[in-house]
């Protein structure tokens, strides 16, 4: 009957060997001669199955073994060897806990904090016309999810361009060769909403010109969309996706976020830009429209007829909500002189019908 | 019959010894639980201790003729691993991105194919994450360990691929034992070079029809479609439910099958120098436990939809306002409670469908693989002597950044 078995980890041979156990150290030894000598203090224990105490040399090189089979042995070992364990098993617990703990929170304050400052302050930094290609990109993205039917029936696209050619004119009337391309177009799809891509082009959904009233509710809109352009909204929104879903990725294994791309015109689609850029895009509209001389009130009064009578409040809203606040800060501005109507009724009525003539 | 109670002398070691699980099923579950649990406040950052736990029981309770394997691997290795594959896929992530803006400029969806890049890195890191894994398994004082190229193996493994998609999937048992026998030739037990000796062919034989009944299911439930929307139009859509359904309850009923077959076939053709291993794993072997995973996740989900709709409904006031105000976008503790709450109810879910998942899948199939083996010829291993040196876990690293599975 062995007590012990010893691999000397240069060959993988069975070594039955006698083991004596002292206060300094534990002796091996085969039969009859002595092979080794490990200080208590450097034996450590290692996994093994029950009935087996598995021993190694801390700081040995090989991966030399001792099994201790024998009961007796194995108490004497343990009484003896204090430092079986290593030390302070329960503390290294604590500190993985604390140190993932800090890592996971540095991750989720960046993309709560830093994220959204690295997109402001990138975004200036990129040139207009890599903007214009990103936002291609962003085009077909939107396209394949909302849609690709773009209206164009003549009348309809004649009265369009007039709208927004005197909105760009009083939106950017300082607007030069190197300055931002607006460039407006209705899209067939049954949702409410307006959307402002990277690098200039604002899609007008159907169904919000449907629910308009009056040439100057679209015309809200269309500037307020205008603002987002003109503080390239769409494009910080963009850098702001791809950070957070890096660092997402980086907390949950999975680095390449799952498309980037993706993630952000969808949340161009039906997630809010922040409430400063809401704020400063309504402010952008306000003047747009007294500086033509018509009432800027009358978006909110779109916004908030939709509101009120969708069952489904739709993403736009959602996105755009339509508080006390901001519909008193679009109705302060009143124009000191009123200006000519933005289409003739003629031009508005073919406006609406866009999508019906194309 | 404990195998600890083989005697430890030279002659019944001789021919034939079993292999033989000796973990508790309950030490495991604890050892889940506790490490999941700890997935919370870490945000998933405790994955790599929780791994390397799972690894060290079952390796330490894997034991041939009463010898247990040991597993040497650590938690901060692997947390190096990951550290190191984010910062080799950082650059690759920015050049996708770049160039899947480039691409969708043209045409949405026109950067679909760069998924293949992702694709290479993933057999890339499978074989890299079993080198490292080999390198932290010990037997007798001796490590095992891998030559071979990650590369060379990642393009052998997409051509078998390939042929594997245009063969309908009759190329896989080949692709199974040429990609087995690399890994195989390839791995060592310090001087011992391993072998794999199982075929294509015999592998075919045996799952032929698991093959054959599952395409014949696919082909069955399309012409059923075919012939349903050509007769009765409108109820294609009930009809498409019922096929598909059909469809994957044979291949779910098959599974367990075809996961025998073919962990018996690479089992019985390992070979190390002169020690072979035989198996006596049946078909049926798996069932047992994939009906208590699916059972005992249905009692999961189904105690866990009772605590969520009792506690919703204690909390529904706190629920409301917070929905109320995050919808005109306000931002107070309401909000912040509400979140909260859904955000751990979606964690527990998760973490305890996690749990079942590697207590059944990782330990239970283990555990019947393991009690089927028998070595023989044990004795030849008496002639390793130490070889091969520990390798990093980038593979590891590459496997966990990327999101796709390399088993235990
Ligand atoms: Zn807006």
């Amino acid at each position: 009957m062995t007590g012990a078995v010893f691999y000397d980890g240069a060959s993988a041979r069975r070594r039955s060997v006698a083991v004596r156990v002292t206060s300094s150290s534990v002796d091996i030894e085969e039969a009859g001669t002595w092979i080794a000598s490990w200080p208590c203090g450097r034996v450590r224990r290692r996994d093994a199955p029950e009935g087996i105490l598995r021993l190694m040399l801390d700081g040995e090189p090989t991966l030399a073994r001792l099994d201790i089979l024998d009961p007796g042995l194995q108490t004497a070992i343990r009484t003896q060897c204090r430092e079986l364990d290593g030390r302070n098993v329960g503390e290294r617990t604590t500190r993985i806990v604390l140190w993932s703990m800090a890592a996971a929170l540095s991750v989720v304050l960046c993309v709560i904090y830093l994220v959204p400052v690295a997109a402001t302050r990138l975004t200036p930094l990129v040139p207009l016309s890599w903007e214009q290609h990103l936002g291609r990109a962003v085009d077909n993205q939107v396209k394949l999810l909302a849609g690709d039917k773009v209206c164009a029936g003549l009348p309809g696209a004649i009265a369009l361009a007039t709208l927004s050619d005197r909105l760009r004119r009083a939106a950017m009337p300082a607007a030069g060769t190197s300055d931002t391309v607006v460039d407006i177009q209705v899209l067939d799809a049954a949702v409410p909403n307006a959307i402002a891509l990277p690098g200039g082009r604002i899609y007008l959904f159907r169904a919000l010109l449907d629910r308009a009233e009056s040439v100057d509710e679209i015309a809200g809109v269309l500037a307020h969309e205008m603002g987002h352009v003109r503080h390239r909204d769409g494009l910080r929104k963009l850098i702001q996706a791809g950070g957070t879903s890096y660092l997402a990725g980086l907390l949950l294994g999975d680095v390449t976020g799952g498309g980037a791309l993706v993630l952000a015109s969808r949340m161009l689609l039906d997630s809010a830009h922040s409430r400063d850029a809401e704020t400063a895009a309504d402010a952008f509209a306000g003047q747009t429209m007294t500086s033509l001389g018509r009432p800027a009130g009358a978006m909110a009064q779109l916004l908030a007829r939709i509101e009120r009578n969708e069952s489904k409040i739709p993403a736009f809203l959602s996105t755009h909500p339509v508080t006390e606040q901001r519909l008193k800060a679009l109705e302060q501005f009143v124009p000191t002189v009123q200006g000519a109507p933005l289409l003739t009724d003629e031009e508005w009525r073919a406006l609406k019908e866009v999508c019906k003539t194309s | 019959m404990s195998a600890t109670s083989v005697p430890a002398t030279g002659p019944a070691l001789s021919k034939s010894s079993p292999l033989y699980f000796s973990g508790q099923g309950g030490d495991f579950f604890r050892l889940l639980v506790n490490g999941s649990l700890l997935q919370i406040p870490t945000l998933g950052f405790y994955r790599f201790w929780l791994i390397t736990k799972i690894r060290r029981h079952l390796w330490s309770s894997t034991q041939v003729a009463g010898e247990p394997f040991e597993y040497t691997g650590t938690a901060k290795e692997l947390l190096l691993g990951f550290l190191i594959a984010i910062a080799i896929l950082t650059p690759i992530y920015l050049a996708y991105a770049i160039l899947a803006f480039a691409l969708e400029e043209q045409h949405a969806l026109a950067s679909a194919p760069l998924v293949l890049i992702m694709y290479v890195l993933a057999h890339f890191g499978v074989y890299r994450a079993r080198r490292y894994r080999a390198t932290r398994t010990v037997f007798r004082g001796i490590r095992f360990w891998m030559k071979g190229r990650g590369w060379a193996y990642a393009a052998r493994a997409i051509l078998w691929d390939v042929a594997t998609v245009l063969t309908l999937g009759l190329a896989l048992p080949w692709a199974s034992a040429s990609l087995e026998r690399y890994r195989m030739r390839h791995t060592y037990f310090g001087t011992i070079q391993g072998d794999f000796v199982g075929t294509g062919w015999v592998l075919f034989k045996r799952s032929w029809w698991t093959w054959a009944l599952g395409l014949a299911g696919l082909v069955g439930g399309v012409a059923v479609m075919i012939r349903t929307a050509k007769s009765s139009p409108d109820t294609v859509n009930v009809m498409g439910g019922i096929v598909t359904l059909g469809v994957l309850l044979i291949i779910v009923g098959l599974a367990p099958a075809v996961m025998a077959i073919k962990t018996r076939w690479q089992l019985e053709g390992l070979r190390f120098g002169d020690v072979a291993v035989a198996s006596n794993l049946s078909i049926g072997a798996f069932y047992g436990t994939f009906i208590k995973l699916i059972l005992s996740s249905l009692g999961f989900l189904l105690a866990f939809g009772l605590v969520v709709s009792l506690g919703g409904g204690m909390f529904a006031g706190i629920f409301k306002r917070s929905l109320a105000q995050a919808s005109v976008g306000g931002f107070n503790a309401y909000t912040v409670a509400g979140g909260v709450g859904i955000a751990l109810a979606y964690l527990v879910l998760l973490l305890g469908l996690g749990v079942i998942q590697r207590y059944f899948m990782g330990r239970g199939l283990w555990e019947r693989a393991v009690q089927s083996l028998w070595v023989s010829n044990l004795d030849a291993l008496d002639a390793a002597a130490a070889a091969g040196e520990p390798v990093g876990a980038t593979g590891e690293g590459l496997a966990d950044a990327l999101d796709f599975s390399v088993g235990i």
